[in-house]
């Protein structure tokens, strides 16, 4: 047996075939990118008549049309500024309701699994089937556009959040909680200088992992949000597609301006992403 | 920690949550199904009709266009990443050189917008300019396939979009799974002289069973919520052929403003992603008491 053999226990004929087929995966999962990418180099012409040819020149008149139609700048604002506000909100509710269910005493047992187990539901709850109450709800409490969405979003973090922080938080040792009890801390002393540096990596995940699902979130702000002043990203990803006509070019170059800033944050938190995204699924 | 754990205190710290959840979440789905019972247009006050939105349901042709191009994404994904996603998480699971890299870019599909997904795709499986029937002309092997907008492929081309965009995701759950199986039990397996079919066969899938039910609730709750790629594809179209039970509740209600009936819609789909983990999980139930007995 050679060298390569003892890593997989494969024969040496096997092992290219499993290389290959691995290559292929890999192929496959980038291949749209690439073509985007080159396509964005292309005017609409040539993407109409003739989309396999390589571009002939290197041509940035898309992105700089997609800048300035699609007010790049302000849809970043927009995004960003309810991903903020959202996870702020989030964060503080869905925190100090976990520590709650993890770390409190209960005088009834029952009463507190079963608010966990309440919590948890929305997990199996499609957001399709919220969009238009929502939306009525929204406009009896008179919240509208941005704050519309935060409410909704806050709302479908909950059970998350919930699963993530509650599992982490059970794991913690009580006697650190006590010690600091009784050297004099408050429950938000405690909280706060105590429980939240320990639960640091808990939260980035949930961040990183919410920063995301906000960031792509498109059936609710397709509903609440009406002006174009106000749009996310995601929204704005359909600028360039007209009723009757369909620019292309100005499409594909949009798209790719979306989506190298999202591929940049998942290549730093690539691992709170994973173990978020994974980790919600397999508690689950 | 009991000493804080006063009435008070507990209150404080759940009700924020609590009431958002319930405002949000919980009573939106009562909301939608009490206007499912209605008749309303967006201007004055609903009006209650009783069942009649589910008996004209039962009528519309276009529901059940929507309920079988459904059916028919939900078949194709599930068999594709079920097994597929299976296959590459044994690949990742192998000591290959490079396979962290290969396992980042595999997952990255699932981290970008869906609606940013049906737009690549569209530049990919358009009939006039995406890149599958420009091969195909360029090869002479004729004017190419409608992959979209045709009478029956869109819905298997959602499918393989989706299949796509979540290959990378699932190997991801699957291999977490395997990681799980104690090293004694492979090496005892290798060591008893076990093809590497049988150790799969007997020991990897038996002790996969849990990983396997989850990656097949979120293909069956993942499918139930495929909206933006159809939206980008071909929003349902042309003439409402390609319509999904989303595409189809969210045009109802939005385009159209028939609220009632959108609700009644939504409503319809709900239960039925419900009915069908329901049975994903008796079968998989009995099958487990099979093998046991």
């Amino acid at each position: 047996m050679n060298k390569s053999n003892r890593r997989t226990g494969f024969s040496t004929g096997a092992q290219v075939g499993i290389y290959v087929l691995l290559t292929l995966v890999v192929l496959l999962a980038i291949l749209p990118f690439l073509w985007m990418i080159m396509l964005s180099f292309k005017g609409n012409s040539q993407i109409l008549s003739n989309p396999l040819s390589f571009p002939t020149t290197i041509n940035l008149e898309n992105y700089r049309r997609a800048i300035q139609l699609l007010n790049l700048g302000n849809l970043y604002k927009n995004t960003i500024f309810i991903v903020v506000v959202s996870i702020a909100i989030e964060l503080c509710f869905t925190f100090a309701s976990s520590f709650a269910l993890a770390k409190m005493t209960f005088r009834c047992k029952k009463t507190r699994s079963a608010l966990y187990e309440f919590l948890l539901l929305g997990l199996a709850i499609s957001p399709f089937i919220l969009l238009f109450p929502v939306y009525r709800i929204n406009t009896i409490v008179h919240l509208k556009e941005q704050m519309g969405l935060v409410m909704p979003y806050v709302a479908s973090s909950v059970s998350f959040n919930t699963l993530l922080f509650v599992g982490y938080l059970k794991e913690l040792p009580s006697e650190i909680d006590e010690a600091a009890i009784i050297d004099g801390c408050n429950l938000g002393q405690l909280i706060i200088r105590v429980i939240v540096p320990m639960a640091k990596p808990v939260i980035a995940t949930v961040v990183v992992f919410n920063v995301l699902y906000i960031w792509n979130e498109f059936p609710f702000a397709s509903v609440i949000l009406h002006h174009t002043s106000n749009y996310t990203l995601a929204l704005g990803a359909s600028f360039f597609k007209g009723k009757y006509n369909i620019d292309y070019s100005g499409m594909i170059a949009s798209s790719t301006l979306m989506i190298i800033p999202e591929l940049i944050f998942y290549g730093i938190f690539q691992k709170n992403i994973v173990s978020g995204m994974t980790a919600g699924a397999v508690k689950g | 920690m009991h000493w804080l754990s006063r009435k008070r205190n507990i209150l404080m710290m759940l009700i924020p949550t609590l009431m958002i959840y319930l405002v949000y979440m919980i009573i939106p789905i009562a909301i939608a199904i009490g206007y499912s019972f209605t008749k309303y247009t967006g201007i004055g006050k609903a009006k209650i009709v009783g069942f009649n939105n589910y008996m004209r349901l039962f009528r519309d042709h276009t529901f059940w266009i929507a309920l079988k191009n459904t059916a028919v994404i939900f078949v194709i994904a599930f068999v594709l990443l079920m097994i597929g996603a299976f296959v590459v998480a044994l690949l990742l699971n192998l000591n290959l050189k490079g396979k962290s890299f290969a396992q980042s870019l595999i997952f990255s599909p699932a981290v970008i917008a869906p609606i940013i997904v049906g737009i690549l795709w569209v530049f990919i499986l358009d009939p006039q300019i995406g890149l599958i029937n420009a091969i195909i002309r360029s090869l002479g092997f004729g004017q190419g396939i409608k992959w979209i907008g045709g009478k029956t492929l869109t819905p298997v081309s959602v499918a393989i979009v989706y299949f796509w965009q979540q290959l990378g995701y699932l190997a991801t759950i699957y291999l977490a799974g395997l990681k799980m199986i104690p090293v004694e039990i492979e090496e005892a397996v290798q060591i008893d002289g076990a093809s590497v079919w049988q150790k799969l066969r007997y020991v990897t899938i038996p002790m996969m069973r849990s990983t396997i039910s989850t990656v097949a609730i979120l293909v069956i709750t993942g499918t139930f919520k495929i909206f933006e790629i159809v939206q980008q594809l071909t929003n349902g179209g042309p003439n409402h052929i390609s319509e999904t039970l989303i595409t189809y509740s969210y045009s109802a209600t939005f385009t159209n403003g028939e609220y009632g009936y959108g609700m009644s819609l939504a409503t319809v789909t709900f239960f039925i992603s419900l009915v069908v983990i329901a049975i994903y999980f008796g079968l998989s139930k009995e099958r487990g008491r099979k093998e046991v007995s």
